[in-house]
């Protein structure tokens, strides 16, 4: 913390204001999730009636419902599933749009310019609008779906226009043409250059990419339920559908599907955490 | 083996959460209830010693795949397959419904180019996909066994009514007679004064807000206001006849008596309505709980929310059954003697992808269901469903479901099932959202409808 | 990597990445394009061209243009919002506080989510918890549901959007702040800039591009809210809560009307895209060079 001289108590007392100010914020942010571990832990009864009631007023607290939610999902095969998705999918997405991207700022030629373009305009486009489409062509004429490398190939395509923008601010403003042009005098071939020299250079975005992606693919749904009905090839989110019942919802075995579901990438998201920051500071705002 | 791996990784799964929960602050003993009605998924034993069913040998081996849109019933089938694998050697797949929209999966997994071989479906669903995708059944033998239950397309018959379900007033029997002192017979009340003399009678006995009503639009859009089709005279004909005569505007809703009688009805559920001061925020799963616990005695609702109740703390003993929608005062009507109780669900057999063998084994299996021994105590007992065959001997276990089967035995239940555009549910259903938080009077509410019909081609 | 070898770099580098992007995303688009023009209902064997049809039907479907009317008006809301809330958090985040990191974290955090669920928990908020807190307190704010008034419904839905965008927006502005130089903070400061003054004319011109790409992607997301309005609302009360995004939906899958559904996709896109491009056209020009 950094302290200049000038109105030394005055910055004390904003900044106190603005610390308690944050907290209140951050603590109506947390409310939620505050609500759905107490939740999880209750019995269907007692969620409907006192849901704000504390843990340790209520008779029944117990894990039963992480229990019912993890057996009930066929946790560690949709966990399986939806990790060899999650994981395919982000490598490929990652290291696709970080070349397409690189092309794109090192050619400054018409199809880079009509591609991005493109890729910006996808951006807007509600996904309702091409979900039958979809289907009728990856289903209808290719045959393909119900296998988990359709789900990833239709992931990669979906995340490639944001990804490749992000990339291509952040390979704008922070990547050195004299850097590849000494390489080439090196004597080294373009992907040998990209590989050795680009890449590396890239860490904090692809860390950015890779937590924003895994998150949207690990959470997705729509997709996921369209492509996949195989039972066995579930993904954590679509294995609780049997939650949802026709007239009401199990809301305790709900919350700790749930949570069943987010632990993972929190994990994730904890690790990665100070390179995220780093990532979208070092340029993708440029 | 296996077991001890995964008890080893839930354990590892809840210290994580534990430790999150401790983050949050809070502290708490751990106790586990045993009256937890989830815990024991008590099973009827299902016989299977006696089976006559003839079984075609040639489809040993067959694969199909089953699409059920009655999420409750998931396990069950999955139990019922099986056992018919085990019999006939036809496996069939079941694959849920994973959003909330039965048509929109037809229709992605059709466009897909892999429809189910069987499909459970509303009946509104039916009619728009049958004549184009699925197998005539119009001859099958088990059509005579549900006679006056089926649906029917230009004079042909595509899917197979799955169950029955009724609905009405649902009364608590125990709560009433504790808050009046008196033995209580549901056949007392025969008309709409004497309802509300009853209700008035409820209130002096501390029962502040006797009755609970779903404000969730199939409720109201659906089981409410289609009384006024089915109330007609009381037939699937006399339903249509008034869609059709609104829809071409021969039909004054203000002057047509089932309308303003409906509305009475309405007007008095929502008078004592425990919701009253926020209709629209009731909570359904609040309101099973209510009626189990005596803090209401009636729920307008269906053999559907047995599960609810039985969550909520009801026991399969207890004394629960339905009352009519009482129209109006007349104790000679039809309406106020009678609750609607008709076929939901229908299944149908794909003829569009599904191979002859394909569509062979699937229809066997829907024989199955209602011939073989098996089949007809697995329907009833594992389904817990109110089966539309007459040939099926077996009575459902729950009090609400064994209402309503007494009821269409002893012709105390009318079946009128209207066909109505998909939406009909949710665009009116948002009309009497409207009118039952008191947001448009009675005028606007039929002009709504009138407006809805309009513009239906 | 320049001249030489140029189809082979374009191959290599640009080939696959443009592949996966124009077969998921462009041909279904194309193809979804062509459908409005036909009258398939989603399952028929046979398309017939029936030309600008379906476009008749959306000018008829008045429902369409009342929840367009209300998605503007939501994504005014939204829009502003969340975009003041992640600035103003994004700058004390980046004053050199105790624990920065954690806030940073935690505010991300309804990322985590996703969009279903996270409706699900907000319902489960507004329709019980917040109710069961005005039970116990009294308080008339929250003595009935928020969801069963459409005013509230249309706040809550407004308070659960911002809650959800508004943490990848701090980190958006995080990081702008982050690369304005320690230079000019401390001139402005000495030559006596007061903080209007100094958040006027110069944090705001320097924060230009990170203000471009958070007004971009918050205009886009608002604009199409789809899973939110589902789960929170679904349209309640009384359909008052329906956006754009959702009608279409609806309308082409519960109505059973696939064409005109679809040709209202399209025009919501073309919207979106008109409006963002302005924005994107007209906050660049503010830019300038750091």
């Amino acid at each position: 913390m950094k302290q200049t001289s000038i109105g030394g108590t005055k910055r004390k007392v904003a900044n106190m204001l603005a610390m308690a100010g944050l907290i209140i914020i951050f603590l109506a942010y947390m409310f939620p999730f505050i609500m759905v571990v107490i939740n999880s832990l209750k019995q269907k009864r007692d969620i409907i009636k006192s849901p704000f009631s504390w843990l340790f007023t209520i008779k029944g607290l117990s894990f039963d419902n992480f229990v019912k939610a993890y057996t009930q999902m066929d946790f560690l095969n949709a966990f399986k599933n939806s990790l060899i998705v999650t994981v395919s999918a982000t490598v490929l997405v990652t290291l696709l749009a970080a070349m397409l991207a690189y092309y794109i700022v090192r050619h400054n030629n018409g199809i880079s310019k009509l591609t991005f373009g493109l890729m910006v305009a996808s951006m807007i486009i509600p996904f309702q609008a091409i979900m039958i489409p979809l289907v009728s062509i990856y289903g209808g004429t290719l045959n393909l779906l119900n296998h988990r490398i359709t789900l990833i190939f239709l992931h990669t395509g979906f995340s490639m226009a944001m990804s490749v923008f992000m990339f291509h601010g952040f390979i704008k403003g922070n990547v050195p043409l004299a850097l590849e042009e000494a390489a080439y005098i090196d004597g080294c071939t373009h992907s040998q250059t990209f590989f050795k020299i680009v890449l590396p250079l890239l860490k904090p975005i692809i860390s950015t990419m890779v937590i924003l992606n895994s998150l949207a693919f690990w959470n997705d749904f729509l997709l996921p339920s369209l492509v996949l009905t195989d039972k066995k090839l579930l993904t954590l989110p679509l294995s609780t559908y049997s939650f949802y019942g026709t007239y009401s919802a199990d809301y305790g075995t709900i919350m700790a599907g749930l949570l069943l579901c987010v632990i993972p990438i929190l994990v994730l998201y904890v690790a990665l955490q100070k390179q995220i920051i780093g990532g979208v500071v070092a340029g993708a705002v440029k | 083996m296996r077991k001890k791996v995964m008890a080893r990784l839930v354990s590892v799964m809840l210290t994580v959460v534990l430790m999150t929960t401790m983050l949050t602050g809070c502290r708490f003993g751990f106790a586990s209830d045993p009256d937890d009605p989830n815990a024991e998924d008590k099973k009827e034993p299902i016989d299977t010693s006696t089976d006559t069913f003839e079984y075609d040998s040639s489809l040993d081996g067959t694969n199909i795949t089953l699409l059920n849109t009655k999420a409750e019933i998931q396990v069950a089938l999955e139990e019922m397959g099986a056992e018919y694998e085990k019999k006939s050697g036809v496996h069939i797949e079941v694959m849920p419904v994973s959003d909330d929209s039965p048509y929109t999966k037809m229709i992605s997994l059709y466009n897909s180019g892999n429809p189910p071989t069987i499909a459970i479906l509303d009946t509104t669903d039916v009619i728009a996909l049958a004549e184009e995708k699925a197998v005539d059944m119009t001859n099958e033998n088990w059509v005579s066994q549900a006679e006056g239950y089926t649906t029917k397309i230009n004079g042909k018959i595509y899917s197979f009514p799955l169950c029955i379900e009724g609905r009405g007033i649902i009364y608590n029997k125990s709560v009433i007679e504790k808050a009046l002192g008196e033995t209580f017979d549901p056949a007392s009340i025969t008309t709409l004064d004497e309802f509300q003399a009853f209700l008035d009678r409820l209130v002096e006995a501390g029962i502040e807000k006797p009755v609970s009503m779903a404000k969730e639009d199939w409720s109201l859009g659906a089981h409410h206001l289609q009384y006024i089709y089915e109330t007609y005279d009381g037939t699937s004909e006399g339903a249509q006849k008034v869609v059709e005569e609104i829809k071409a505007g021969k039909m004054d809703l203000s002057a047509y008596k089932r309308m303003s009688e409906f509305l009475d009805i309405f007007d008095v559920l929502k008078e004592y309505n425990v919701a009253k001061g926020d209709p629209l925020g009731a909570d359904y799963d609040e309101m099973a709980i209510d009626l189990a616990d005596g803090k209401t005695a009636f729920w307008f609702n269906g053999n559907w929310a047995w599960p609810n109740l039985s969550e909520a703390g009801a026991k399969e003993t207890d004394e629960y059954g339905f009352l009519p929608y009482f129209m109006n005062n007349d104790k000679d009507d039809f309406a106020n003697q009678m609750i609607q109780g008709a076929p939901s669900k229908q299944v149908m057999v794909d003829r569009q992808v599904a191979t002859e063998k394909e569509q062979a084994a699937g229809r066997q299996f829907l024989n199955w269901i209602v011939y073989s021994e098996i089949g007809q105590q697995m329907l009833v007992k594992t389904c817990n469903i109110i089966p539309p065959f007459q040939n099926n001997p077996y009575e459902p276990a729950d009090p609400l479901s064994r209402d309503i089967y007494k009821k269409v035995h002893e012709q105390k239940a009318f079946s009128a099932s209207v066909i109505v555009p998909n939406d009909h549910w949710a665009v009116l259903g948002a009309a009497m959202q409207k009118y039952l938080a008191g947001r448009s009077d009675r005028g606007e509410l039929m002009e709504s409808i009138q407006d809805y019909w309009n513009e239906q081609e | 990597m320049r001249s030489k070898n140029n189809g082979k770099d374009f191959c290599m580098f640009a080939l696959p990445g443009m592949f996966c992007f124009f077969a998921v995303v462009i041909i279904p688009f194309i193809y979804g394009v062509y459908l409005t023009l036909t009258d398939w209902n989603g399952v028929a064997a046979v398309k017939n061209f029936v030309g600008f049809k379906n476009f008749g039907g959306v000018i008829k479907d008045t429902g369409f243009w009342t929840s367009l009317l209300l998605t503007f008006k939501y994504v005014i809301f939204v829009v502003i919002i969340v975009n003041v809330l992640a600035f103003a958090i994004a700058y004390l985040l980046t004053r050199g506080m105790k624990g920065e990191n954690f806030f940073r974290a935690g505010f991300f955090t309804p990322n985590l989510i996703g969009g279903i669920v996270l409706g699900y928990i907000w319902q489960f908020v507004f329709s019980r918890v917040f109710v069961s807190i005005g039970e116990s307190t009294g308080w008339k704010l929250f003595e009935v549901s928020w969801l069963s008034d459409p005013t509230n419904a249309f706040i809550a839905l407004v308070v659960v959007s911002v809650w959800q965008l508004s943490g990848y927006m701090i980190l958006i502005y995080v990081a702008g702040f982050m690369g304005l130089s320690e230079d000019v903070m401390e001139a402005a400061s000495i030559d006596g800039a007061s903080g209007l003054v100094k958040l006027k004319s110069i944090i705001m011109p320097l924060m230009m591009s990170s203000i471009t790409i958070c007004l971009f992607l918050t205009l886009s997301r608002a604009f199409m809210v789809y899973d939110v309005n589902l789960s929170l609302t679904a349209g309640a009360p009384y359909g008052t809560t329906e956006m754009a995004a959702m009608h279409v939906y609806e309308k082409a899958f519960t109505s059973r009307q696939f064409g005109v559904g679809q040709s209202e996709a399209l025009i919501l896109f073309v919207i979106v895209a008109c409006i963002s491009g302005v924005q994107v056209y007209l906050t660049k020009r503010q830019e300038v060079e750091a």
